[in-house]
């Protein structure tokens, strides 16, 4: 039986060769998504090793708050604490670290980096002493006076900086003048990550990222025979009990660590997509074996008669399957490499720097991308295999059977409860939330939809091309018969499509009824004049000094400034927010229903009536709370508020936030101009303050609100583009289709063309087919993505997504591009059609 | 043998005709001469039937002539085209526009119903079919009443006589069929040939008719013999039995 593999695999290498593909794409994607991770990963590695190298300890607070992403919120230490250190027996060397927000402004006056949406920001000292610093200077020298400082090569790139140039740095001290003395690499690359350093004296340091006296940390260097762990039970045994001690090799470990879960969500948001994409080819491949299989009838079945069992066709099918799936994986894992350098190049265009490496493809990469690849055919190719091995020996006889199971009962009966399981898993999931319960719970329905596919087919196409036959007459009139004539096929290949058109309606539905409720909320919340945004969402932003400096601007009645940080309430961690409560109302309405907002002092916090309710909290209730830098404290509830969706669900007054946080930045400053005033004037006298804060963008409520759809768009984008693959591999799925069934009606084609049908009208004959399937599947994928994005609105309305917007303009514009794209998947076969011997396909026996 | 082919000065009554036609198949050894200087003119408003053993090149003939298969040399005039100056855009045209065909199986779009394939040609050509005529060849083939049915829910034998309809339809300067009584059983393959036969005496068609059954050459008004190849004999207003005489005679 295995030649008869062979044979089969050699006899449809052609069809094959399509299928195949489908999986190499899959598996391309997934093994080039890892090995960016890999590489990524690989690089921070070297890099964090190389960095502390020579640290023994590293000493610092050991209070801390989770900010997520692998990101810590830590107290900062008392720098006395170094001279105790220096003194515990067995230290060498010990340097107090200072790391805080930084940006550092470009030759073009835009500050370089964005902490908000991208690699954080950081200034720090520069080490003294050499084996300490993490630094190697590729140009010019050390910072050694105030305003002098060395950055990294990368912002420098970036930011068209050079050795003698003077710029300006944003620093919670303010903005400062600086003077770059120095260009440096990290570990051997320009820039960690896309992150970027600014490296002041430590006096600067102190006095412009912290406090005086106030270190993030101290490394430390053993003499000659300590060992880390004697080093760290003398430094525990000498320090204060709120302060922790890690070896060398433990921070190396945790910074690693660090760095890996930050990659992590990157890994899984990729991999989600190289997942839909193996969705796609799987129902790709199904559909080939099935067609494959049908079209082998009579070849099974003679196999059969002459005494092949039952077991003997299963396995010759799935054989040829294996061999196809181990070929198509090994292809997929190797184009990885080249799927790898893409994907850098995709997200670095969207503002996602990732940072050079060599390539690692790791064994565990090959196995799962092989496995994926492997299970997936193997799967897809599951039923059409078993079909194959009960064709009756008796078939060998007879006409190919026409296949009538496309409309049957138990088909609609199954296909409605898997849909109705998959949306209950949808429902489940978003109720949680679980992103992984509603990824199943979307594939689980995108199934169902699949199996009820060629119940619905027929009238759908017949609807979407009853106007073929008046556009084209007969040839009009036979692609629609040819699309509607095996509905199993036409279902399952424009099902394919479906997948990739529902996901994109969906993210389109979704993105624009999220910016469209972003519209509506800050429309309704927000009652002031300006805003002045810094892109920030917590680490970093504006300096404080910036809100009182407008605020003395004549015309102007409040400058509000928002601020935030991470704080475990309630035993969770979440983002507080923190303003002035009394004058916050004069730039936002936020129907305060309960409590009052003048009375939340230094200890009271607000909370909207969504956590109130959830919580069970009541005005006067206490909560208690912990803070990187003030431990454990209790919060009592001051105020509940209706809108929760401007100022978020928390916030705190700004002198709670001076007692709690060390880092101060304002997020945003809101302004209100005074009743009569002269808007234009006052904007620009707003804007000429401004003017002095780099990372500061005045704009009102409309430029807001559009910057705000601007950055989701950007998201929606990058999504947009990765999901591309699904659609393109449902191409694919047509172009194979139509091939094969091009094959099927050789002598129907020969016939048409005896009788007088052009080659020009053969190839548009197939063209019209495949352009009813790629209606077909983008109508069904319209329709699921309507579904999809109608359930996640309606599920966050609780969120603030008061608006469900359908856009009829960017719906149309995937029609059209579905159709097109149709029409491009068709050529091949068309071709091939046209280029038909007529001759031989009507004496063809 | 020489006054079996036409006279090229009498063309108005030859609706087709092959003139040295040869076909090679293949080269060095494998070579077949399937046509070896073939003359044969095919005269209007009759019914010619092309008879030979295997490999006689009766088929590889009749594609020659009906612009379906090209010759390796010599001429096929069709009225007064020349295919050989024809590309595929101008042949195809010629075969929806000036001829008519029936094969011996598989004649039938699957998906169209009896009348839309009977149409076929004038639908690809974007043309409104002739209606009286229309009625006329399906009154003739007698499928009035199966007009609406697809091609798999007619017997074989109605499925020839929508085949032959469909020939007939746009009014060909010739038909062409390739053993059009060959899948069916005798009863069904008489009224085939009835129906070819009244098409010629009735209205007029002419048609060219590959067969290896001498009782349907019987219904031709002349047969044409060819071996190896060549036109080996003619007869006109045959019968099966003499036919058959002569088969035999030319197999010796």
């Amino acid at each position: 039986m295995w030649t008869l593999t062979v044979k089969g695999l050699l006899a449809h290498k052609l069809r094959l060769a399509a299928t195949g593909l489908a999986v190499v794409l899959g598996v391309a994607f997934m093994s080039g998504t890892m090995v960016v991770t890999d590489t990524i990963g690989r690089t921070f590695d070297d890099l964090f090793a190389t960095v502390y190298d020579n640290t023994d300890a590293h000493v610092r607070s050991a209070e801390s708050v989770e900010v997520g992403f692998g990101m810590t919120d830590r107290e900062r230490i008392e720098a006395g604490v170094l001279d105790t250190v220096l003194a515990v027996e067995g230290v060498a060397h010990a340097e107090g670290l200072v790391e805080g927000y930084t940006q550092i402004v470009g030759a073009d006056g835009e500050p370089v980096g964005d902490p908000g949406m991208g690699a954080p920001t950081f200034g720090i000292n520069w080490p003294e002493r050499g084996e300490l610093n993490p630094f190697d200077l590729a140009e010019g020298r050390a910072p050694e006076r105030a305003g002098e400082v060395a950055i990294d090569r990368g912002s420098a790139r970036r930011g068209d900086l050079a050795v003698g140039d003077t710029t300006t740095a944003v620093t919670q001290a303010g903005v400062v003048p600086v003077t770059i003395v120095g260009i440096v690499t990290f570990g051997g690359a320009d820039s960690p990550g896309g992150a970027s350093f600014t490296a002041f004296t430590h006096d600067e340091a102190q006095r412009l990222l912290a406090e005086p006296g106030r270190y993030s940390y101290i490394d430390v260097i053993a003499e000659p025979g300590v060992s880390e762990e004697e080093l760290r039970r003398r430094l525990v045994a000498a320090l204060p009990g709120d302060l922790e001690v890690l070896t060398g090799s433990e921070i190396i470990a945790e910074e690693q660590d660090v760095m890996r879960e930050g990659m992590a969500f990157f890994n899984t948001f990729l991999l989600t997509f190289a997942l839909i994409a193996l969705f796609v080819g799987a129902f790709i491949i199904h559909n080939t074996f099935s067609i494959i299989v049908a079209q082998r009838t009579r070849e099974m079945a003679l196999l059969r008669a002459v005494g092949a069992s039952r077991r003997q066709v299963l396995l010759s099918v799935l054989g040829e399957a294996l061999a196809m799936a181990l070929g198509a994986s090994a292809v997929g894992v190797a184009a990885g490499v080249a799927v790898a350098a893409g994907l850098r190049a995709l997200l670095a265009g969207f503002g996602i720097d990732l940072p050079e490496g060599g390539i690692v493809l790791s064994a565990g990469t090959v196995a799962a991308a092989m496995t994926a690849g492997v299970a997936v055919t193997m799967v897809s190719a599951v039923l059409p295999a078993r079909r194959a091995s009960r064709v009756p020996p008796i078939a060998a006889m007879r006409e190919v059977a026409v296949d009538t199971s496309s409309r049957s009962r138990l088909r609609i009966v199954v296909g409605l409860l898997v849909l109705a399981a998959g949306v209950l898993l949808l429902a489940a999931g978003l109720a949680a939330p679980d992103a992984a319960t509603v990824g199943g719970g979307a594939a689980v329905t995108f199934i169902g939809v699949a199996a009820l596919g060629p119940v619905i087919a027929g009238p759908v196409s017949r609807v979407i091309g009853a106007p073929l036959p008046r556009l084209r007459g007969i040839t009009g009139a036979l692609a629609r018969e040819n699309a509607l004539r095996n509905p199993k096929r036409t279902a399952a290949t424009a099902s394919a499509l479906m997948i990739g058109v529902g996901l994109v309606s969906f993210i389109t539905i979704f993105g624009e009824s999220a910016k469209a409720s972003i519209d509506r909320i800050l429309r309704d919340a927000f009652v002031g004049d300006l805003v002045i945004d810094s892109g920030s969402f917590g680490f970093g932003g504006l300096p404080t000094e910036l809100a009182p400096r407008v605020e003395a601007v004549e015309g102007v009645a409040a400058a509000v400034s928002l601020r935030g940080g991470p704080v475990e309430l309630a035993g969770e961690t979440t983002f507080l927010a923190a303003a002035d409560p009394v004058r916050l109302e004069q730039v936002m309405d936020l129907e305060v229903t309960a409590g009052d907002l003048s009375a939340l002092a230094d200890d009271g916090i607000a909370v909207s009536r969504q956590v109130a309710d959830g919580e069970g909290w009541a005005v006067g209730d206490v909560v208690p709370a912990r803070f990187a830098r003030t431990g454990s404290q209790e919060l009592r509830v001051a105020a509940i508020y209706e809108r929760r969706e401007a100022a978020g669900d928390r916030f705190i007054s700004l002198a709670a936030h001076e007692r709690h946080f060390e880092d101060r930045f304002d997020m945003v400053v809101m302004v209100a101009f005074e009743p009569g005033a002269d808007r234009d004037a006052v904007r620009r006298a707003v804007e000429a303050v401004a003017a002095d804060y780099p990372t500061a963008t005045v704009q009102d409520l409309g430029q807001y609100v559009e910057a705000q759809a601007a950055q989701l768009d950007a998201i929606l984008g990058l999504v947009t583009v990765l999901l591309a693959l699904a659609v393109l591999i449902a191409l694919l799925g047509i172009t194979n289709t139509l091939a094969l069934s091009v094959f099927e009606r050789t002598r129907e084609l020969g016939l048409l063309r005896a009788v007088g049908m052009t080659r020009e009208q053969l190839r548009a004959l197939v063209r019209w087919e495949s352009l009813l399937i790629a209606l077909l599947g983008t109508a069904m994928g319209l329709a699921v993505g309507l579904f999809f994005g109608w359930g996640l609105v309606r599920s966050l309305a609780g969120e603030g997504f008061t608006e469900l917007v359908v856009p009829a303009g960017s719906l149309l514009v995937i029609v059209v591009v579905a159709a097109v794209a149709g029409v491009l998947a068709a050529v091949p076969p068309a071709r091939r059609a046209a280029r038909l011997d007529v001759l031989r396909a009507v004496t063809v026996e | 043998m020489a006054s079996t082919a036409p006279d090229p000065t009498t063309t108005t009554t030859v609706a087709a005709q092959a003139i040295d036609a040869v076909k090679v198949y293949g080269s060095g050894a494998t070579e077949v001469r399937a046509l070896d200087g073939v003359t044969v003119g095919f005269d209007t408003a009759r019914f010619t039937a092309i008879m030979g053993p295997s490999g006689s090149g009766k088929s590889t003939l009749l594609h020659c002539v009906a612009g379906l298969d090209t010759l390796t040399s010599g001429r096929v005039l069709v009225g007064e085209t020349d295919l050989g100056t024809l590309g595929d855009r101008d042949l195809t045209r010629l075969r929806r526009d000036r001829l008519g065909f029936v094969f011996q199986a598989f004649n039938l779009v699957p998906t169209l119903t009896a009348l839309e394939n009977i149409t076929l040609p004038d639908a690809l050509a974007g043309r409104k079919p002739d209606q009286e005529w229309l009625d006329q060849v399906i009154d003739t083939v007698g499928l009035r009443d199966r007009l609406g049915h697809r091609p798999s829910e007619l017997s074989g034998g109605q499925q020839q006589r929508v085949a032959v309809a469909r020939a007939l339809a746009n009014r060909p300067e010739i038909v062409f069929a390739d053993e059009p009584t060959g899948n069916l059983d005798s009863r069904a393959g008489r009224e085939i040939l009835d129906f070819m036969g009244r098409a010629v005496r009735d209205l007029d068609q002419t048609i060219v008719m590959v067969t290896h059954d001498p009782v349907a050459a019987g219904y031709a008004d002349r047969v044409i013999f060819l071996g190896d190849g060549r036109v080996v004999d003619e007869m006109h207003e045959p019968t099966a039995e003499r036919v058959l005489d002569r088969l035999k005679q030319l197999g010796d």
